[in-house]
């Protein structure tokens, strides 16, 4: 931090947090809201002599609340940059650090929080993760037995420069602990609380029981643990060494601490899985490896940065393999422990793939974006030919790349697309087109694969990130599935227009599978979500229409259940060949004078509606978005 | 190329009956085993880890002969803390179904009915929390009676129908009347200050055990009950009777009876007498009912000396 704190082009913003992130990749606008210090930062010199005269004490955060800090403070002796803070939730106002700073006059009650706004080319995120309450997990007694800590407060009391100068104390009576229990998985591993594995854990406690057995080679340390997770260079030989310095591991989850309500002693109940037998060990202190978890404004940054939450809450890369550290949004980045739980390694890595992925944005001039690109035809938009645009557009993006500016058309922010298609499918007047994926190129795709014997077929809708890398799976796995299969791709599920769907049965389609991501691997942030709130829509009206169930299908699958796709496409055949082919065709016959007349307004069926005017102004958007791509 | 035909396996036939779903989820963490009292207090092999392994391993018949599979109480002690939420009391019931359905049979010692003295009420019935009683129909003397029989392989020897029965029809060794009421000390015998009536449960195996053991023989009298749902009022009255000054029940925290709801009965049972004495105005005797939890390391030394304090002469002559 001192360090990055000297670099000349390393401006470093303390005490100041990101209120909102506009524009796209290369031209952020970033607004940074810096918080009233209530010291002037140029003329503090760290001195220190207002703190030691305020009279009021309270717990300082950096040392875990187990030491005090005034209510002008700074929170440990490396602070960058090195100027004071008065925190006026704590002061009483009794000026008195003001007389001690005297001439330097840096203290300053009336200054107030300022707002900036930064012209900004990428964002790198690295706001790392946060700590599980183990006070909630009643069996284990944090909170109310004095002696049981969180690791947190572990690297505070055997820190040389924590608050006890190094000098391993327990809370209770300060004395040296002799017996010490670490405890493996607190709120990790546990579906009631964190079902994933919080990574660093059983390195970082092997790690502590190594410094102290070095420090004090007389105590005893045994860690509890259910698995050990030694998955990095040299970290198995790690174990190794803690185990021949005699660290003892118990491979067993604990079930209860109790503790003696004399010597506040504890005692650790759990089975040794090795004997099959339930043991109760007695310690001095107990540390608690608390699970690793989302910061608590890691849904809010999730919102100001506009990218999206893996389950569990942790920023989303845009592709686990391929993109490990770029956020779906172009031009914004993660480094580290925001991302999921990562060690220190693994956190630095990462953070140098950030910093070169940003910087090739930095020395670009021009910023290549895919080309499959949403284009607004303004002359259809309602803007125009009803003088009021609907919007849906707009509700549709998930990246704010659509904007209506009064009654003018919509219109797309082509560097902030990502070709998504949403809108393309949603705007009723079929104002919007998507380049490479034109309602046009897809119709005759749909109509070249049921030419023939259309009723035989089962048209599948696949997305390009999951379902199609399902269907890839099968085929590559050799799972067999049904040949009347016909599958179809688009970039998302958002992109599967209800008028392909009608058209596909107005040509006697079989049976439609409608197929997607899973919701929380959606590849779009919210594509999904629009994807099938409408796939929903066309479910209840197919239903109402009677058709027979099973001939429109609504599958979420993932690139990795192929034998889900098999299964699925197998079951639709089912349902083609429990009927006769008299019902089958008496039925798309049936269904056949709705689906034309839904297509009506549908520019280019044949038969029934007049074919699609390429005006120029349609040229011309498209041009436009080609020039700016 | 030929493939296997599917096989049934023994975890499939578990994980067919609900609550055997989520079996194979299990980490082997031994928490339940932990925090399940049956291992420490009576039965070293006890450890439904290592049922759950047997089902997954296919080890049918020892599974079914595994103590584990006959003892679970079913309290759920070890499903509050299983971190895979698994409910094992739930796995182990469904293997202990197909072990009944295979002709296995309970290792334990049910109640037995005495037909001579039953009088068909079904009170047996309604405070079991197994279900095991019911009652049946035959024909004595040309006449339909009504009488109570026990599922052997439900009963788990709670007493809390022998605690409840009016009749004292319903009994098994170790937890009758007879055997209970010889720990209480007759009037010719030293007089305790207190008799404390404890369930084999609550209290902590090790430190807390010895500690009620602890106190000499003339102030506490420990009597050993499997459940506080067996406490019978009598025992409560005939304790007072032979000059003792105070009682106390101690049975398991609310949610942790290890058998289900024994607590709950004997919650009911004592609040009841203890309303009585206060109708009839009695001169004044403590009764008290405690319910300690697992987590209650030392809890049962207050509770001890606060009743010795409270029945102590010091106070009676204020
Ligand atoms: C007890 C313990 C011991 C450990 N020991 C080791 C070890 O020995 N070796 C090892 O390799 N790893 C260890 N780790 C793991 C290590 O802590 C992480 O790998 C590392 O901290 C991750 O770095 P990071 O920069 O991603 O996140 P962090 O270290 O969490 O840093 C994130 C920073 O962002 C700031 N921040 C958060 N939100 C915002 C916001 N909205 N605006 C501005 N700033 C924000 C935070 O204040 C913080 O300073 C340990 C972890 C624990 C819990
Ligand atoms: S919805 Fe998708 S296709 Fe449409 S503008 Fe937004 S990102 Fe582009
Ligand atoms: S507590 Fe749950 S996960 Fe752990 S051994 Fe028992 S059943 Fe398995
Ligand atoms: S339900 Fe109760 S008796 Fe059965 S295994 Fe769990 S803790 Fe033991
Ligand atoms: S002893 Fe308990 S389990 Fe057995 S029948 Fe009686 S009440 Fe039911």
């Amino acid at each position: 931090m001192v360090d990055a704190a000297r670099q000349p082009k390393i401006d470093v913003r303390t005490y100041t947090e990101v209120e909102s992130v506009e524009g796209f990749v290369g031209n952020f606008k970033v607004t940074l809201r810096e918080k009233a210090k209530h010291v002037l930062a140029d003329r503090c010199n760290g001195c220190g002599d207002c703190a030691r005269v305020c009279p009021i004490e309270v717990p300082n955060y950096y040392e875990m609340n187990l030491a005090p800090r005034k209510a002008v403070y700074i929170p440990m002796s490396q602070s960058v940059p090195l100027v004071y803070t008065v925190d006026l939730d704590a002061c009483i106002h009794c000026y008195k650090c003001v007389e001690a700073c005297g001439p330097l006059k840096a203290i300053d009650f009336s200054q107030e929080d300022k707002y900036v706004q930064e012209d900004i080319g990428a964002i790198v995120v690295a706001t790392g993760f946060g700590h599980f309450d183990p006070s909630v997990m009643e069996e284990y007694g944090y909170g109310r037995f004095p002696n049981v800590i969180t690791s947190m407060e572990m690297e505070r009391l055997n820190n040389s420069a924590g608050l006890t100068a190094g000098n391993l104390i327990r809370p209770s009576d300060r004395k040296n602990p002799q017996k010490l229990a670490f405890i493996n998985c607190v709120g990790s591993r546990d579906k009631r609380y964190n079902p994933g594995c919080s990574n660093f854990c059983c390195m970082y406690s092997i790690k502590n029981a190594v410094l102290l057995k070095q420090m004090y080679p007389n105590v005893d340390i045994t860690i509890y643990y259910m698995d050990i997770r030694t998955p990095s260079k040299g970290y198995e030989e790690f174990y190794d060494r803690a185990r021949e310095m005699g660290i003892h591991f118990v491979q067993g989850r604990p079930s209860l601490i109790t503790e003696d309500e004399e010597t506040h002693n504890l005692f650790v109940h759990s089975e040794d899985i090795s004997l099959g037998r339930v043991i109760e060990k007695e310690y001095d202190m107990v540390m608690l490896n608390q699970a690793a978890v989302p910061q608590p404004d890691q849904n809010h940054m999730s919102s100001v940065l506009n990218v999206v939450q893996s389950p569990g809450g942790w920023f989303m890369e845009y592709h686990p393999k391929l993109r490990p550290i770029d956020s779906p949004t172009d031009g914004i980045f993660f480094a580290g422990a925001c991302q999921g739980p990562k060690d220190i390694p693994a956190s630095v890595a990462a953070g140098s793939a950030a910093a070169s992925r940003a910087s090739r944005i930095l020395h670009s001039e021009k910023w290549e974006i895919e080309p499959i690109v949403a284009v607004v035809w303004p002359d259809r938009c309602s803007a125009t030919t009803k003088g009021r645009a609907c919007g849906l557009c707009v509700k549709a993006c998930p990246y704010g790349a659509v904007v209506i500016d009064g009654d003018k058309a919509a219109e797309i922010i082509t560097a902030k697309c990502h070709g998504c298609g949403g809108c393309v499918a949603e705007c009723p007047e079929d104002a919007i087109t998507q380049m490479h994926y034109t309602d046009a190129q897809i119709l005759s795709q749909i109509r070249a694969l049921l030419a023939d014997k259309p009723e035989e077929k089962i048209l599948a809708f696949r997305c390009q990130w999951c379902s199609y890398g399902g269907a890839d799976l099968a085929g590559t796995s050799h799972f067999e599935y049904t040949a009347n299969e016909r599958g179809l791709r688009v970039m998302c599920s958002a992109r599967m227009d209800s008028d392909f769907i009608y058209e596909a049965y107005r040509l006697g389609a079989g049976a439609v599978l409608y197929s997607g991501c899973h919701p929380q691997d959606c590849h779009y942030i919210t594509g999904q979500k629009v994807g099938a709130k409408r796939a929903d829509r066309l479910k209840k009206m197919f239903e109402r229409m009677n058709m027979t169930d099973g001939r429109f299908r609504v599958e979420w699958i993932s690139a990795a259940e192929g034998d889900k796709y098999a299964r699925v496409l197998n079951e639709m055949q089912m349902t083609l060949d429990n009927m006769s082919p008299e019902e089958l065709r008496d039925e798309i016959e049936r269904l056949k004078p709705d689906m034309e007349k839904r297509l009506k307004r549908f520019p280019g069926v044949p038969g029934v509606s007049e074919a699609m005017d390429y005006s120029d102004t349609l040229v011309d958007a498209i041009l436009k978005a080609k020039e700016t791509s | 190329m030929s493939h296997p035909a599917a096989v049934r396996t023994f975890a499939d036939e578990v994980k067919a009956i609900p609550g055997g779903e989520h079996l194979e989820l299990c980490y082997s963490c031994g928490t339940c085993v932990s925090k399940c009292m049956i291992q420490q207090k009576v039965e070293p092999d006890y450890n439904p880890r290592r049922l759950l392994r047997m089902v997954m391993m296919d080890m049918k018949e020892e599974a079914f002969e595994s103590p584990t599979t006959w003892m679970c109480s079913e309290c759920d002690l070890c499903y509050q803390a299983c971190p895979q939420e698994i409910h094992i009391s739930q796995v182990i019931a469904a293997v202990k179904q197909l072990a009944v359905d295979a002709g296995y049979t309970s290792p334990l010692t049910p109640v037995q009915v005495d037909e001579a003295l039953c009088s068909g009420c079904g009170i047996c019935s309604m405070v079991c929390p197994y279900q095991a009683p019911s009652l049946f129909e035959k024909v004595v003397d040309g006449e339909i009676d009504r009488f109570a029989q026990v599922d052997s392989n439900k009963c788990m020897g709670c007493g809390t129908c022998v605690g409840a029965c009016p009749l004292g029809a319903i009994s098994r060794e170790g937890v009758s009347n007879s055997e209970i009421q010889s720990q209480i000390p007759s009037p010719d015998q030293t007089i305790p200050d207190i008799i404390t009536f404890v369930c084999d449960w609550s209290l902590r195996e090790g430190a807390d055990v010895e500690l009620l053991e602890s106190y000499p023989a003339d102030q506490v009298n420990v009597v050993h009950i499997p459940c506080t749902g067996r406490i019978d009022p009598q025992h409560a009255l005939m304790a007072l009777d032979s000059g003792v000054k105070g009682v106390l029940v101690c049975g398991c925290k609310p949610g942790e009876c290890h058998f289900k709801r024994g607590n709950h009965v004997a919650k009911c049972k004592l609040g009841l007498l203890d309303t009585m004495f206060k109708q009839i105005q009695s001169p004044h005797k403590e009764i008290r009912f405690v319910q300690i939890g697992t987590q209650e390391r030392g809890r049962i030394r207050h509770e001890i000396d606060e009743i010795l304090t409270a029945v102590s002469p010091a106070k009676e002559a204020k």
